[in-house]
């Protein structure tokens, strides 16, 4: 109970006890391993391998598109934000909740009735083309190796903190992990582990904010700063900024491949719906626990955020506001927490990688989806220790903009509007892409402090102008709209079997 | 020795594959389709504006009333309050809302497909 070492800059005090950091990483690295291989028993078949032959329960297909869903972004990087910017960061959360509402309202149950794998698979039945599914596959690894890297910037920046060994050593880890896994098991077990992760993370956060707010209530320590204090000094957001932001975030969820795969494995289109409603209360009890951290940090650690430490507040704070033996036992689990949240985004987005790269490269073998699995972590792996790490929940955020710019998009028009062509479609995730891509790029060059407002947010720009200029070319090119459109768009809104709800 | 594939009939697997054939093969059935979507799609929209209204009004509540962010719920501030936990019981809600109507919207489509 020494809430008075906040206040110390010395970062030696804010390391966790190394030992500890190393257990954790090993025993929930083993953890996910020996439920992969579990898994392993049971997934024989090519189907259990893609899509866990579409027999998982909603609960536990709940569990596992949270556990899959909350990565390093939303572990570390919310508290982080919010830690840096104050309420202007929170929404980040909100953002990424409602975006499961936008899922839920547009594309949850007709994407589970289009029957297809995986998102090129979709877009090549609803426009009927080969080049279609050859752009948006394109799309789609981009997406996924983009969101890799911050996963493993997170895992760099939590192996530093906590054990003091080279920070390169944590991406390679949660690579080799999750291409075990995930070669070993596929899909099937991959939904026990993810489902696993998802309380695994919820408990990390939850227990030590519990005992953070106990140890406070109890010796009725006051706090450092007010919440109102900004420990950077740096302006708050403006409108166009939170815009921009909910925009990303709001339409770039339902465009996340990783996400998306999961509704295949509901057995029909209500019961998809009834998935996301859980999937909704399970993303709204977690972002309590960073909000509570963030706001915990201003309150109590506000020099974590002057030395550049924003990211790791989750880490550090159960090791600096309580003592003792407790200190280490949260620590150990906030670390596992953190540890599960890589693994669990980079194996969610592997396996849904691997199932776009195996089917479009290498033929749809289980064996080239084994394959395929180890070169959608590699890649990523080569970039992430190449680059250094952004704030991890901003650079989440510049991924959501650029799957709102791309995969929404065709999504969008391509289960609600019937105008939409082929061309219609290439035409605008191309513009969408190279657009956001661009703002991307040159923000990188700029550096944070040269970058415009309008490009370090840019989909408030760069969404509207995809969705026009799909709408625009497909109008130009009617005489494309496929001879299939209306079997398909019959299929995505009409309901399976008679009485399909009162199975 | 010959090889027999064994496959169980195909009108009794899959029954809904059937009626949804038919929909599509008839003028009528394309009327239900279009109708259902429009409903659907109408039914989205307004969840989504409806909820996008509210989330709008959090922040524009928060200006407008002098002092209201600085009130103390709890030792918590009350605009650390309402945006980082008051949202999700609004998502949750549209979200539930949305389900039993888009459900009840497929009920009525199943009802007209199978009566014509």
């Amino acid at each position: 109970m020494r809430p008075g070492t906040a206040t110390s800059p010395r970062t030696s005090d804010l390391a966790v006890n190394p030992a500890v950091g190393l257990v954790a990483l090993v025993v929930v690295s083993v953890a996910t391993a020996v439920i992969g291989f579990y898994g392993l028993r049971i997934s024989r078949t090519t189907g259990d391998f893609y899509v866990a032959s579409r027999t998982v329960r909603p609960w536990w297909n709940a569990s596992a598109i949270g556990g899959e869903y909350l990565s390093a972004a939303s572990f570390l990087g919310v508290a982080g934000l919010i830690l840096l910017s104050g309420t202007d960061a929170l929404w980040f959360p909100v953002g990424y909740t409602a975006g499961y509402l936008m899922l839920l309202l547009f594309v949850a149950a007709p994407l589970r009735r289009s029957g297809a794998y995986t998102i090129p698979d979709f877009t090549e039945a609803r426009l009927d083309s080969r080049a279609v599914r050859r752009v948006t596959s394109v799309v789609v690894v981009v997406v996924g190796w983009l969101y890799i890297v911050p996963q493993l910037h997170g895992a760099a920046l939590t192996i530093r903190i906590t054990t003091g060994l080279p920070a390169w050593v944590g991406s390679v880890a949660v690579v080799v992990v999750v291409c075990l896994t995930v070669v070993a098991g596929g899909m099937r077990s991959i939904t026990f582990v993810q489902a696993f992760q998802y309380w695994l993370k919820l408990t990390a956060l939850a227990v030590p904010v519990l005992f953070i707010v106990f140890a406070l209530a109890g010796n009725g320590s006051a706090a450092v700063a007010p919440a109102a204090v900004n420990p950077t000094g740096l302006a708050p957001a403006g409108p166009y900024q939170n815009i921009s932001l909910l925009v990303a975030l709001l339409f770039g969820t339902l465009g996340l491949p990783h996400v998306l795969v999961r509704f295949y494995t509901n057995p029909d289109g209500q019961s998809a719906r009834r998935t996301t409603l859980i999937v909704l209360g399970l993303l709204s009890v977690f972002y309590l626990f960073p909000t509570a951290y963030g706001l915990m940090g201003r309150m109590f650690a506000p020099d974590l955020a002057r030395s550049g430490q924003a990211d790791a507040v989750v880490l550090l704070l159960p090791g600096q506001l309580i003592g003792g033996t407790a200190r280490d036992l949260l620590s150990a689990l906030v670390v596992a927490g953190a540890f599960a949240a890589f693994l669990s985004t980079t194996s969610g987005l592997v396996v849904s990688l691997a199932g776009v790269i195996s089917q479009d490269v290498l033929g749809g073998s289980v064996r080239g989806f084994r394959l395929a699995a180890v070169i959608s972590a590699v890649v990523p792996l080569g970039f992430a220790l190449s680059t250094d790490s952004l704030a991890l929940a901003g650079s989440v955020g510049l991924v959501f903009a650029f799957t709102a710019s791309t995969v929404c998009p065709v999504l969008l028009l391509g289960i609600w509007w019937r105008g939409l062509t082929d061309t219609g479609a290439i035409a605008g995730m191309v513009t969408g892409g190279v657009l956001c891509g661009g703002a991307m790029v040159s923000g990188a060059a700029l550096g944070a402090a040269g970058t415009p407002f309008w490009l370090a947010q840019p989909a408030a720009w760069t969404v509207p102008a995809a969705f026009a200029v799909m709408v625009l070319v497909s109008r130009a090119t009617r005489q494309r709209i496929p001879q299939t459109m209306a079997r398909v768009m019959t299929r995505l809104h009409t309901p399976e079997r008679p009485l399909a709800t009162e199975r | 020795m010959t090889r027999v594939r064994v496959t169980a009939p195909l009108s009794a697997a899959r029954p809904a594959t059937q009626s949804r054939e038919a929909a599509v093969e008839s003028e009528v059935g394309q009327l239900f389709v279009r109708s259902l979507i429009r409903t659907q799609l109408r039914l989205a929209l307004v969840v989504a504006c409806g909820f996008l209204l509210i989330l709008c009004a959090f922040p524009l509540l928060l200006a407008a009333v002098p002092g209201l962010a600085e009130t103390r719920v709890a030792g918590i501030p009350f605009d650390w309050l309402l945006l980082g936990a008051g949202i999700y019981p609004v998502t949750g809600l549209s979200a539930w809302l949305y389900i039993r109507t888009a459900a009840r919207n497929e009920a009525r489509y199943r009802d007209l497909a199978e009566d014509k």
